[in-house]
């Protein structure tokens, strides 16, 4: 495809983005839950199609088309053990919600030093997600350089498509904080889903029909609809990737973060449902790509480069092809910003607000804004290392995040976790994730997320047993909660 | 946790364990889109139906 093309419907898009973005401002935002939250009133559509956006990124057009590609259907039960996960949302979501409103947390860090009463809590935990998503962020970065250099036949180069994510990363998140990144998020989920669903149609159109489709795949390549198929997918590698992945909706603090916006419990499960139905759609789509690029392209050297060349295949009209590179790019940008904005927040309120004392909203929005540029660019560095399939870092990103699991569970289930226990867990197993990464070593054949989980798992118990709980702020805060819940349920009754 | 939680946690459970368990054991020789690729779309579909059942009564 010609680069103008792309250039074109990269500033169609940048035009389209600024234009809702700017249209989407309220005022001036002066308060942490205002810039951060959305002020706690987003609806259930529009929440349902951001989360959506968030988590639906280059990550997975591109990422999850690519481990199709390589390994075959495996790729699809990875992502549906990760779809099952999202239930978490339907037993935490409204414990997460009924504290946030409650006690007015702007983030999910801030919320579990509140429980454990210790403001250490909240400064470990905010630092290593700092750490740990950046690779995450730096991910969605090299989709969008893979991308336009895919889709140019290298035109326009890994490092442009890079430099230009990152600026417009940089721009949203700083026009409006959350409600324009919702905004923009919503717009480019329902564009998203309608041209790449158009795209897999025609695709398969073109190799002859559903049947004809399968029936290709069955006799040429029939490794790639099993596991473990041509064996990238053994159980160990499909254990390891799956069980990160799994928690995903607790441990990311960007999507669980969102937990805290919708403006009723009504409206969360809206979010929950509508990505639920958003994101199958954009699973089965995904993996279908990459079945349709082992058709058309047998012999990729980098399987991340299966969504572009397919793209600019002659089979996509061409205008369809730039509108979903432009709906990637758009999705690719509005997870790097929902991660920057937390980020922003989790260091401006939980680490800059907790170490220095009298650092009120404002100052701490201005660390945010500050602060938010700077991840942007060690997430750029990242991206330009190009270290590994795009799936592969994302799923040691999220290993990483993993350790915090036990903690989160055990705010809202057990009394006697206590502050040491979550210090000692997460910081422990957090550093056994980062050698494994850093080394490959993977004991038993397990990857670091399996080990990160079990480890802190076992460290959190075994801490907490032995350290004093705060008693009283657990019973307040678990108390609360059920008392609530049980409400809900007397209402039902009644009716 | 309340009782009705801990059904569906149990449901949402074996679901998972499914989606991990048949495919690498009863469909790993199934080289048919009716074999892997259909059970962990039906799993898909079992989790929205879960989920819409689970949250049925959150109101405003």
């Amino acid at each position: 495809m010609s680069n103008s093309f792309v250039w074109w419907g990269i500033i169609l898009y940048i035009i389209a983005s600024v234009f809702i973005a700017y249209l989407s401002r309220s005022g001036k935002e002066a308060s942490m839950s205002g810039y951060f939250l959305g002020n706690r009133k987003m609806n259930g559509f529009v929440s349902a199609l951001s989360y959506s956006a968030t988590t639906y990124s280059a990550f997975m057009m591109v990422g999850l088309a690519g481990l199709t590609y390589r390994g075959g259907v495996g790729a699809l039960g990875f992502e549906v053990i990760y779809f099952a996960g999202v239930t978490l949302v339907a037993f935490f979501g409204p414990r997460f919600w009924l504290v946030g409103n409650k006690y007015g947390y702007v983030t999910p860090v801030e919320m579990l030093g509140d429980r454990y009463s210790d403001k250490m809590v909240s400064v470990v935990i905010a630092i290593s997600s700092c750490i740990f998503l950046i690779p995450y962020s730096a991910v969605q970065l090299a989709g969008v350089g893979y991308l336009v250099e895919g889709m140019t036949n290298g035109g326009i180069s890994f490092t442009t498509g890079v430099v230009i994510a990152t600026v417009l990363a940089i721009a949203f998140s700083f026009i409006a904080g959350i409600r324009s990144v919702m905004w923009t998020d919503s717009l480019q989920a329902l564009m998203m889903i309608l041209a790449s669903t158009a795209v897999v149609l025609i695709v398969i159109q073109g190799l002859g029909g559903f049947s004809s489709f399968f029936g290709t795949l069955e006799q040429n390549y029939p490794e790639k609809l099993t596991v473990p198929g041509n064996g990238f997918w053994s159980f160990a590698t499909f254990l390891s990737m799956t069980v990160p992945w799994l928690f995903f909706s607790l441990s990311n603090p960007q999507v669980s973060q969102r937990l805290f916006m919708p403006s009723s419990m009504k409206s969360l499960r809206g979010m929950l449902l509508g990505f639920l139905g958003f994101g199958l759609i954009y699973t089965i789509v995904s993996v279908l790509w990459g079945f349709s690029a082992v058709i058309i392209f047998p012999d990729l050297e980098n399987p991340d480069v299966a969504t572009p060349y397919l793209l600019s295949s002659e089979l996509v009209p061409t205008v369809l092809g730039v509108l979903v590179m432009v709906a990637i790019i758009a999705a690719a940008i509005s997870t790097i910003d929902s991660i920057m904005l937390t980020l922003a927040s989790l260091f401006a309120r939980d680490v800059y607000g907790n170490l220095r004392k009298g650092a009120d909203e404002r100052r701490q929005l201005t660390v945010g804004k500050i602060i938010m540029p700077i991840i942007a660019v060690m997430a750029f560095a990242f991206a330009e290392l190009q270290l590994d399939l795009i799936a592969v870092l994302s799923v040691a990103s999220s290993a990483g995040l993993t350790v915090t699991v036990p903690a989160i569970i055990g705010a809202f289930f057990w009394k006697k976790g206590t502050a040491p226990g979550v210090i000692a867990s997460v910081t422990v197993a957090g550093i056994l994730v980062m050698v494994l990464e850093l080394t490959g070593i993977k004991p038993y054949q397990l990857g670091s997320g399996v080990w990160g989980l079990l480890v802190s798992t076992v460290i959190f118990v075994v801490v907490s047993i032995f350290t004093k709980a705060p008693e009283e702020k657990a019973s307040e805060f678990i108390d609360y909660i059920n008392e609530e819940l049980k409400q809900e349920l007397k209402l039902k009754k009644v009716k | 946790m309340t009782n009705r939680e801990k059904f569906w946690g149990v449901i949402c459970l074996l679901v998972i364990l499914s989606a991990y368990v048949i495919p690498y054991t009863g469909l790993s020789n199934v080289e048919k889109w009716y074999g892997s690729f259909l059970l962990w779309f039906v799993v898909g579909i079992v989790v929205i139906l879960i989920n819409l059942i689970i949250t049925r009564d959150w109101r405003s």
